[in-house]
């Protein structure tokens, strides 16, 4: 999910990478050596215990959320009714609840629905954390137990959870007796942790699992259980006919401007400048998204960028030199914000800034078209292809003749004719229904027409150090089948490459219809990569 | 010490919230309970050795299954080695083979007996008609408890069939107790199945104002024979009855009661009030039960708007306006017509490219503020038509709530809503 979440999340990974030899061989021999699992690997990893201002601290912006949760799951050994922990992606969801569970140093089974994809692998996972159980070579890496059905699982669960809760009650005695409380778990209480239970309303089956899920406290009816679930989306997105009972709701805020600013500033060595940066950034890029894992990634290119002027990092920036800096970077800004969801390699951004840089009207273009060039390969036929298909989508049918025909190539002209008030509705309610509906669907029939017009009269523009085959294929007789096909064949890997889609097939003619999903800006980026006039083949209304 | 004493009074009082037999046990005395109707109905059918079903109706948490624990504990003290309970979950064993497998299980585990897990459905039918034949030549009742008994009525309802023919004889001795949240669930069976099914039905209704004030003592009061100190109790119980006749808090249970008033709710909001308690005093104050409302009653759709990005809540805007101005269907594209021509007439400083504009948008689904209107699955999302998730009250609300929130959005919604 977010960065910051990352080293924590992964606390099945790094249980096991403790085994983990390069050697092979060696590994196996020393898997058999592993100590068996006891109770004490149920608390959180194997490193000290986190004070409460520790825990405050490491969490930047969660301080309210965190004594929430401290005070909803209470002193050691005290029953909780189930919690729902819910907000928007990237508030510290997870990591808070791992944390604070650190903090108390609790037993806790966490399992997340994301890696869990199924029902099956989810009841898998609970179970063989409850049972201690490790997945290695000596068992095959299978499962503790098999259970395919809710009541198996119930009934699994219920065995495990009674049996760990009597093995904390044990030591629990053993170590009051004998005073030896430290490094041991604390409290009998064990608490599972449902992530990501947003997920299960899509999976199948799921009218079953989300209530079993909620009801589980119920259902088991064992006092020392506590249900922790965390989910992105609120309690009143999921459904069910007859209702659950809800638990107790947690919501955790987007992150403000100020906890951004702290989180950002953890961990940095040159605070002083990142700070300024951070007062002259984060307000613009906060009205796009607050979302931490998006600003992190749009944040840093630019930090870069403000950095270059410096010769020494570590100079605490006086007025003047802030001044400066703000002046340098101030360009830069507008376009980051409009790439700032954008996944592209790093160059092409650069680029587009130079570019918007030259043009001297940054934020007056709306949308980035400037990058000229496309960034994939492709060969020539497949961009006619391309080309044809995008036609075919935002063409109407009946107008090919006109725009294709050598003969009717001027009939287009002819029937500008002056917009009356009706005409000019009908216009709009047209444009309207292009809006809703969206690249209009064809037939391969149509798409190899429009690809042949398209290739007929263009041949003779082709450069002539293109070989032979391509202008065969391009131009020549396409009554021959290996040609043919070839042409096929780049059909059907523009539909693998999603460029086309496969549509419903047509009820009067029963062949299958192709759709084009290629954006204007793209198609007229390829024609330009062509030297192909795509504007004079498109039919505006 | 006083920290150590309130910790103690804590975890009482937070056992007791997480224990829905504590809970229902103050509605047990009275004469005209349903505890008591249904001990009676019960106790009749094991003393007088006759079959009997009956239907618990009621709305979630309003203690059907606490009510039958109770019950059913009761009368395992009173009648030993005449009653098994055998407990099915609709949820769980809504497939007849499954069902009919955890029957037997259960049976043998009441009666000692080995449990082949190989046993086809058939067997397991068969074993169950046999045990039943069994238990009462015996004079024991096997009682069968069937959670969520409306899930039982889909499909083919052939366990609930074979379960009540098994009934029809004279030789077999069972309770068949149906618990469902849903009133009408005795129309869902089968022609077949309902003639053989008693119309007994005992309703749970939401508890009265009264009976919510008793419920608050015998859960808030603390035991003066316990191990706490008793200064301390009698303390805290005073303080207590203090909160509970004071005006305010009144109020604030009435505000509670008007949204929700079964039992569950009540003690949601009891056991997040209990976790306010201030260690230090070691009392619970007014202020946990204030803090408690808010945290009960949240409405997700305000905060979401609450958290929205400048941009997200434009988007929002163009999409009520374009419904106000009765657009039958919008999508994306016609989101995006509105926001420029907003930017043209208006000229604000929040213009962004289309691609961001995508990705907030995409947002706004994610955070389920806006839905698409349509199944279309091969579609984009920019041309799939959307709606919005939220009244035009909810999102002015929203707008109002934000604190950056510009004043230019709030000014075309208002006078876009004006215009109507």
């Amino acid at each position: 999910m977010s960065t910051e979440e990352s080293p924590h999340v992964t606390r099945r990974t790094t249980r096991l990478s403790s085994s983990y030899t390069p050697n092979a061989i060696e590994s196996a021999a020393k898997s058999i050596n592993l100590p068996s699992l006891t109770l004490r690997d149920l608390v959180f990893g194997k490193e000290e215990t986190l004070t409460l201002e520790g825990l405050i601290s490491s969490l930047p912006g969660r301080r309210n959320q965190i004594l929430e949760i401290l005070r909803l799951l209470g002193p050691v050994n005290s029953p909780v009714s189930p919690l729902f922990v819910y907000g928007g992606v990237s508030t510290g969801k997870t990591s808070t609840i791992l944390q604070v569970f650190r903090h108390l140093n609790r037993p806790f089974v966490y399992s997340s629905c994301r890696t869990c994809y199924s029902a099956r692998q989810l009841f898998d996972n609970i179970l063989n954390q409850l049972l201690l159980h490790r997945k290695s070579e000596i068992n095959d890496y299978s499962s503790a137990k098999k259970c395919e059905k809710q009541a198996d699982f119930i009934n699994l669960l219920k065995e495990a959870l009674v049996g760990v809760v009597d093995g904390l009650k044990g030591n629990m005695g053993k170590s009051s007796r004998s005073k030896k409380s430290e490094g041991c778990v604390n409290g009998s209480m064990v608490y599972l942790i449902f992530d990501s239970l947003e997920l299960v309303r899509v999976w199948d089956k799921s009218a079953t699992i989300l209530p079993l899920l909620f009801k589980l406290h119920d259902i088991l009816k064992v006092p020392d259980l506590g249900l922790i679930f965390i989910s992105s989306s609120s309690l009143d997105t999921y459904h069910w006919d007859t209702g659950f009972v809800d638990p107790i709701p947690v919501y955790f805020p987007d992150y403000t401007e100020e906890g951004l600013k702290q989180i950002f500033m953890r961990n940095q060595s040159n605070s002083k400048l990142l700070s300024t940066f951070l007062d002259v950034v984060l307000k613009p890029f906060c009205r796009v998204t607050r979302r931490l894992d998006e600003l992190s990634t749009a944040l840093s290119p630019l930090f870069k960028k403000y950095c270059e002027p410096l010769d020494d990092l570590d100079d605490i920036p006086d007025e003047e030199t802030r001044r400066q800096l703000f002046t340098c970077l101030q360009p830069h800004i507008g376009p980051a914000l409009n790439e700032i969801f954008r996944v592209t390699s790093e160059p092409s951004v650069e680029a587009g800034i130079k570019n918007n840089l030259k043009r001297k009207n940054p934020l007056k273009k709306f949308g980035n078209d400037s990058i000229d060039d496309i960034d994939f390969h492709m060969s020539t036929s497949a961009k006619y292809l391309l080309i044809s298909a995008f036609l075919a989508s935002r063409n109407p049918a009946t107008l090919d003749a006109s725009f294709f025909d050598s003969t009717g190539g001027s009939a287009n002209q002819k029937k500008k004719r002056k917009a009356s008030e009706k005409s000019r509705d009908l216009k709009e309610a047209s444009e309207q229904e292009q809006f809703m509906k969206g690249p209009g669907t064809f037939p391969l029939e149509r798409l190899l027409a429009i690809f042949q017009c398209l290739t007929s009269s263009e041949e003779y523009s082709l450069e002539e150090d293109e070989d032979s085959q391509e202008k065969m294929s391009l131009g020549g007789d396409f009554g021959e089948n290996s040609l043919m096909s070839d042409i096929l064949l780049q059909v059907s890997s523009l539909c693998s490459a999603n460029f086309l889609t496969k549509g419903g097939s047509c009820p009067l003619e029963g062949s299958t219809r192709y759709r084009s999903t290629v954006s204007e800006d793209l198609a007229l980026k390829v024609a330009r990569s062509l030297k192909f006039p795509l504007s004079k083949y498109l039919y505006r209304r | 010490m006083v920290q150590r004493t309130a910790e103690e009074a804590l975890v009482l009082i937070r056992k007791r919230l997480c224990d829905p037999d504590y809970i229902f046990s103050v509605f047990s005395d009275s004469p005209d309970s349903n505890y008591s109707k249904l001990k009676f109905i019960v106790s009749s059918s094991v003393t007088e050795a006759c079959n009997n079903s009956i239907l618990l109706l009621g709305p979630r948490g309003c203690g059907k299954i606490a009510v039958l624990d109770l019950v059913l504990e009761d009368l395992l003290k009173e009648y030993p080695d005449m009653i098994s309970v055998i407990k099915l979950n609709g949820l769980l064993h809504c497939d007849d083979n499954c069902a009919l497998k955890e029957i037997a299980r259960q049976l043998c585990i009441e009666h000692e007996l080995m449990f082949s897990k190989m046993a086809s459905s058939d067997d397991n039918s068969q074993f169950m008609i046999a045990m039943l034949r069994e238990c009462g030549l015996a004079h024991k009742t096997v009682v069968f408890v069937l959670d969520e008994f409306d899930l039982f009525a889909q499909g083919k309802q052939r366990l609930l069939y074979s379960l009540l023919d098994a009934m029809q004889s004279v030789s077999s001795q069972a309770v068949v107790i149906g618990v469902s949240c849903r009133l009408d669930a005795d129309q869902l069976l089968e022609k077949r199945v309902r003639s053989r099914f008693s119309h007994r039905k005992l309703l749970f209704l939401p508890p009265q104002k009264d009976d919510l004030h008793r419920l608050l003592k015998h859960i808030l009061l603390l035991p003066v024979d316990s191990s706490l100190p008793h200064d301390y109790v009698t303390d805290f119980n005073s303080r207590i009855s203090n909160i509970l006749a004071d005006r305010r808090f009144i109020e604030i249970t009435d505000k509670l009661i008007d949204s929700d008033s079964t039992v569950s709710n009540f003690v949601r909001f009891l056991f997040s009030a209990v976790s306010c308690i201030d260690f230090k005093s070691g009392y619970m104050t007014l202020e946990n039960f204030k803090s408690a409302l808010s945290t009960i009653q949240r409405q997700p759709k305000l905060d979401c708007l609450k958290d929205c990005s400048i941009l997200e809540l434009y988007i929002m805007v163009c999409m009520k306006r374009l419904e106000v101005k009765e657009q039958a269907s919008y999508n994306f594209n016609s989101v995006m017509k509105e926001y420029k021509s907003i930017h043209d007439s208006f000229q604000t400083s929040d213009i962004y490219s289309r691609n961001v504009c995508l990705r907030a948008f995409e947002h706004l689904l994610d955070r389920q503020l806006i839905e698409f209107a349509d199944r279309g699955h091969n579609q984009f999302i920019e041309f799939r038509s959307v709606k919005l998730l939220i009244s035009p009250a909810e999102l002015h609300q929203g707008l109002k709530s934000n604190r950056s929130c510009p004043v230019i959005l709030q000014k075309l919604l208002e006078t876009n809503c004006a215009t109507i």
